[in-house]
């Protein structure tokens, strides 16, 4: 990612066609303009490179403004639109980066990010490259690295737009089922049977893959429809307070019952209790839970009574059960208990072109929601979003949507409307250039920062996925500044 | 493991107090929880605690605390040298060192401690300004944790003694933290009088430092009255005096109430401006986490009212983020209540846990009782908006009471005679 040693320069091929944002056209076409940059200089250090830029502004097809410090380039920032920020990091590099993305993340447009580093660690440019940001450069500054980096914004701005298809969702209130792929239509086809008995279901899937969607779908299309839909997340909720949620507690039973409390059993009288993430419960409260669908009664906490109860209890579930089973964390006769019907969800990835479906299915609810209407995708972000691995399933695909949505200003969304870490992922597309190769070290060092983020930093997990003794990790993590 | 049942094996002893922090720290979410359907109400209590972690990261930690507690050891045996020595007023130089290296870690009630030893030796001497300082640390303590009546008195005090000996730096701010007392209690008219005593005491001296602070002052007094327009005056004279000294954690406290008042103002694009230059004088101008995750709240807040939940939640996160990183865990109760109202503002009743988190990290960090009570105001309003839904019926309505009558006994035990009314008109909105 940093350039400054032996890269060859990509000059654009004409200014003209170096669009600015803020003059693109509904459908993202290119707009004659330079480029709207923003240069910031760290106190102290800098001011040659601040200096460069002004001196090969014209050449480069720029409008250049300068800020002496954090305070000018904010007040700068929110009087207008840039489409580029460079910036001299200080002595705390890593936190300025961090700082600058989230103030960049707030800007309008907003614009992309172009640090400037003195020495710049393997460390930081893993960040930075995690961060999404458009390029990390050394110093002193060099012309060729300059325009590199501004040519990618430009090539940015030639992403086509790919109609969205029109999305037939099977919905329950503001939850629907949208796809079409083979796996969900074995969903769908379970769904229909299961629906009209009365048995218990075990929805198994991982994160984000719409258990709740589905257990709605149960409960609309059952016999239990007009009695209410309950939902408990077991994850949410502090194991001390679960019991007391589920069954209900009596005024002074505990310190902080200050009144009476109907419990969610109770409250889906008649009606379906959806156990969400029910692997999360303590085994004495699995056992309570035995009781209440084996037995149909319930006792509130501290209470004396014993509570008859009707419903229909859908459990869920992202974990093994079976393996919780083997190591003693979920009680056997529950699991038989619940998992009378299983249904098992498709992760986000195994769902083919469901991806582009859901897609137009967000865009079309939140559009709708902020008052606007978008009617396509970029070709460059459509591929971004095909490429990633989508670890939090639809869920973390309806968050990225409902925030393009709200960055969007014409009928298109582009990767400028993604967030900066799938943005960083555009080095990563297939068609686009590589330049120079990298070496095994630095490949290994990107790998590492990777599971490092997906386990948050915990270096045990971390050392488990690359199979490498922790030692060995920590060591590798000194090694390359991560 | 995670953090709920790591706590459980940790006792509440003092001397664990560091590990405590430690243990939050050094925790991490979970992915799968964080994409889970818990996700959205994951709170520091859900995180995942590694052992080998926690090791890893406590050599630092040791470190400091060693360090701490080292140069409390110096303080009292410098003070005990000079009390030797016969130099009583240096014993005083040394006790309120070991206060302020207290507060610094903010142990407010040791600090407090170590200004009443230091008010002691103080109180016997010729010279009063060692008396003056000490008043003023320990009224600044009391201010910070909702001891009002206790710090009106030492600041009191400290100002009579202050104009006895011509000490106009300690008049100044005696009437400043009279000031502030007074505004936390909403007595507008006192702490207008006590801060235009402080304006003219410093108008004298020309100390444009002080006189950009009280402006600042001033100018919450003004927006907390409703004089929106006067609020606006008194910041831009704060910022007058402050921005030529490029001050810049001054600075950003004063963008951060001009955000405010943009945002009473319903300018929200320019009240996000405000919050947003406001960090970037904090970046520049020294580190003051505190500060950055007050800021953060505001934002969020903004975008909370104009309805941006989505950018709310990622300020929000935002924040406790940067609160745990930096071993700020009392901050949590206030981000965890601002995401407890974001969920009501959503309508969703599961939202209670960061309430009860909240509740959680206030009995377990020992936080003020004014914080307290604000978290069950908020709590009890949440409690309020599903009074009837689930068909809970009245309960959901009996609980919101509850918490609300607590808050109200916790303001009026610290004599918040405006938050009492304020709470007291919202428990008769739930009788209606």
């Amino acid at each position: 990612m940093t350039r400054g040693v032996s890269h060859s320069a990509h000059e654009p091929s004409s200014a003209s066609h170096a669009p600015s944002p803020a003059g693109r056209g509904a459908q993202g076409g290119a707009v004659a303009g330079a480029l709207r940059v923003l240069a910031v200089g760290s106190e102290g250090t800098g001011a040659g490179a601040v200096q460069s830029l002004r001196e090969w502004a014209a050449d480069l097809g720029v409008e250049l403004e300068c800020a002496a410090d954090l305070p000018r380039a904010t007040r700068l920032l929110a009087g207008g639109r840039w489409d580029v920020v460079l910036a001299v990091l200080g002595e705390r590099s890593d936190e300025d980066l961090t700082w600058w993305m989230d103030t960049l993340r707030a800007a309008p447009g907003p614009p992309r990010l172009v640090a400037l580093a003195e020495r710049p660690s393997m460390g930081l440019v893993l960040r930075a490259e995690k961060l999404g940001v458009l390029d990390l450069l050394t110093m002193p500054l060099r012309r060729e690295d300059v325009a590199h980096a501004l040519n990618s914004v430009r090539s940015a701005v030639t992403e086509i737009p790919v109609p969205l298809p029109s999305v037939e969702a099977n919905a329950v209130g503001q939850y629907a089922l949208v796809g079409q792929s083979a796996a969900m239509l074995d969903v769908y086809k379970l769904l229909a049977r299961v629906a009209h008995s009365s048995a218990t279901v075990l929805i198994q899937g991982e994160s984000g893959t719409g258990k709740e969607v589905v257990a709605r779908s149960i409960h609309q299309h059952g016999t239990a429809t007009a009695g209410p839909f309950v939902a408990v997340n077991c994850a949410a909720i502090p194991e001390n307070l679960l019991e007391s949620e589920l069954f209900g507690h009596e005024k002074g039973a505990f310190t902080g019952a200050v009144a009476r409390k109907i419990g969610r059993f109770e409250q889906a009288s008649g009606g379906t209790l959806f156990l969400d993430e029910v692997a999360d419960m303590s085994l004495s409260l699995q056992a309570k839970i035995l009781r209440a669908v084996q037995e149909r009664e319930i006792e509130r906490v501290g209470g004396t009574d014993t509570l008859p109860v009707t419903v229909r209890v859908i459990a869920a579930t992202n974990r093994d059960l079976r393996e919780a089973i083997t190591q003693g964390k979920f009680r056997e006769d529950l699991y038989y208990r619940l998992a009378v019907v299983v249904i098992n969800l498709p992760r986000l990835v195994e769902r083919g072109d469901d991806l582009l479906l859901l897609i137009s299915h967000f865009v079309q609810q939140f559009g709708q929601r902020s008052g606007k209407r978008i009617t396509a995708i970029s070709d460059r972000a459509l591929d971004l979003l095909r490429n990633r691995q989508w670890v939090g399933n639809v869920r973390e695909l309806r968050n990225v949507m409902e925030r393009a949505v709200i960055l969007a200003n014409d009928a298109a969304l582009r990767t400028e409307h993604l967030p900066e870490d799938i943005r960083g992922e555009e080095a990563n597309l297939p068609e686009r250039a590589q330049g120079a190769l990298a070496t095994l070290a630095e490949l290994e060092a990107r790998h590492i920062a990777r599971v490092l983020a997906h386990t948050g930093g915990q270096i045990g997990a971390a050392a488990e996925i690359l199979g490498i003794h922790r030692n060995t990790l920590t060591r590798k993590m000194k090694e390359y500044g991560l | 493991m995670r953090v709920e049942q790591a706590l459980r094996l940790l006792p509440d002893l003092e001397a664990l107090v560091p590990l405590r922090g430690l243990l939050l720290a050094s925790a991490r979410p979970d992915e799968r929880l964080q994409w889970g359907s818990g996700g959205p109400y994951l709170t520091v209590g859900k995180h995942a605690v590694e052992p080998g972690e926690l090791t890893r990261q406590m050599a630092p930690v040791l470190g400091m605390v060693t360090e701490h507690i080292g140069a409390l050891y110096q303080a009292y045996v410098a003070a005990l040298e000079a009390q030797e020595r016969g130099e009583p007023t240096a014993a005083v130089t040394a006790l309120l060192d070991a206060g302020r290296l207290e507060e610094r870690a903010r142990r407010l009630e040791q600090a407090s401690a170590w200004y009443e030893v230091a008010l002691t030796v103080a109180e016997g001497l010729t010279d009063r300004r060692p008396e003056v300082e000490t008043l003023l640390a320990l009224g600044n303590v009391c201010l910070a944790h909702g001891w009002y009546a206790e710090g009106a008195r030492h600041y009191q005090r400290a100002l009579v003694l202050a104009e006895a000996e011509f000490d106009q730096a300690g008049a100044i701010d005696a009437c400043v933290g009279l000031g502030g007392v007074a505004l936390e209690r909403a007595e507008w008219a006192g702490a207008q009088a006590w801060y235009a005593r402080a304006l003219r005491l410093v108008e004298t001296g020309g100390d444009r430092l002080r006189m950009g602070r009280i402006a600042h002052q001033l100018g919450l007094l003004a927006r907390r009255q409703g004089d929106l327009a006067g609020a606006g005056e008194h910041l831009r004279r704060a910022r007058e005096s402050l921005e030529a000294l490029a001050a810049g954690r001054e600075m950003a406290q004063v963008l951060d109430a001009q955000g405010q008042l943009d945002a009473a103002l319903g300018r929200d694009a320019a009240a996000a401006a405000g919050y947003r230059e406001a960090l970037a004088w904090l970046r520049r101008g020294g580190r003051d986490v505190e500060l950055d995750v007050t800021i953060r709240l505001h934002l969020a807040e903004l975008l909370l009212e104009s309805g941006r939940t989505l950018e709310a939640e990622e300020e929000m996160r935002r924040a406790e983020q940067v609160a745990i990183a930096s071993n700020l865990a009392h901050r949590l109760v206030q981000i965890y209540a601002l995401l407890g109202k974001l969920r009501g503002r959503q309508n969703d009743e599961t939202g209670f846990v960061f309430f009860e988190q909240a509740i959680e990290l206030c009995r377990t960090l020992g936080r003020p009782p004014v914080e307290e009570a604000r978290v069950y105001h908020e709590y009890g309003l949440f409690r309020g908006r599903f009074g009837g839904a689930g068909g809970a019926g009245g309960a959901g309505r009996d609980e919101a009471r509850a918490y609300l009558e607590r808050a109200r006994e916790i303001f009026q035990s610290l004599g918040v005679e405006a938050e009492v009314e304020r709470v007291r008109a919202e428990l008769q909105d739930l009788s209606a």
